[in-house]
């Protein structure tokens, strides 16, 4: 299974740093398709079918907590697997993020502990990886 | 608190420059690395209940290209792309030494980064004292870091 995934990071160098890494995983990777902010990433995946999504916190326009807000508010988007990318290490943040049914990776990450996140909320499994 | 900060501003520098750039730390700084000219710097602000100051980065012997290259796989990275580039790792080294300033479970916030020409770093207004500063010799140049507390003074430090 392909996973359609959407970066989303107000940073072009960090979208090309998760897509590297993403391609370093050796995971079956269908599209990518990028965003520059929460609202950009919530018309892709009006338009898209996306698998996975990878989202900051911390961008202009909309951030990582009110996109993610919004997708759980759809049905169609209330299982979707996500996974926040972030610098961030303040408790509370974390904590909303998590409630909001993501998983969370602390920057920096290697290509290991992306896969190891990404095999266990797609269930990809591993016969279909690198 | 200084070998605190200190320590996890080596730890968090070495581990992103690993896990982002494929650059890796070499265990001394050469004779030639004592005096190379600075190329580039980033800097990114940040601020907490107790605490406001800053994260410097300063780029020596290439690093400042290697960063650029290595992150987006592109060997003629545009000036522009360096800079993000350098200011990516300021704020991801930031956000790894700013939790522990005062205790865990703190909120904080960090502003976008910035970069510097190396001309508007060296003529600028007389530098702080960082509470912590580090150089690190890596394989493809040389990293100096800066970290500052605004108001940091070491009577206050030793005071305890």
């Amino acid at each position: 299974m392909a996973l359609n995934t959407l970066v989303v990071d107000d940073s072009s160098v960090m979208r090309s740093i998760v897509i590297k890494t993403l391609k370093l995983s050796g995971l079956p990777l269908g599209d990518i398709w990028e965003a520059s902010n929460g609202e950009e990433g919530l018309r892709i995946l009006q338009d898209k079918w996306i698998d996975l999504a990878l989202v900051d916190i911390h961008m202009p326009v909309m951030d990582g907590e009110e996109m993610l807000t919004r997708l759980r508010e759809n049905d169609q988007y209330e299982n979707l697997p996500v996974i926040v990318v972030s610098s961030e290490s303040a408790p509370g943040k974390i904590e909303k993020m998590l409630k909001l049914g993501a998983t969370f990776i602390h920057k920096p990450f290697t290509p290991e502990i992306l896969k190891e996140v990404i095999v266990a909320i797609t269930g990809v499994s591993n016969e279909e990886t690198d | 608190m200084k070998k605190q900060i200190e320590k996890i501003l080596i730890e968090s520098t070495v581990r992103t420059l690993e896990d982002l750039c494929f650059i890796y730390q070499e265990p001394e700084l050469k004779d030639a690395q004592e005096n190379l000219p600075l190329e580039a710097a980033a800097e990114v602000k940040y601020r907490n209940d107790d605490f406001t100051g800053k994260l410097l980065i300063e780029s020596r012997g290439g690093l400042f290209l290697a960063i650029a290259t290595n992150m987006l796989s592109n060997d003629n990275p545009s000036d522009e792309q360096k800079k993000d580039a350098l200011g990516e790792i300021a704020n991801i080294i930031c956000g790894n030494v700013v939790p522990s300033l005062a205790g865990g479970g703190r909120e904080y916030k960090i502003e976008s980064p910035r970069s510097f020409k190396k001309d508007e770093l060296l003529k600028g207004k007389k530098q702080e004292k960082p509470l912590s500063e580090i150089t690190l010799n890596f394989n493809q140049g040389r990293a100096d870091i800066k970290f500052f507390v605004d108001g940091y003074s070491d009577t206050k430090e030793k005071k305890g």
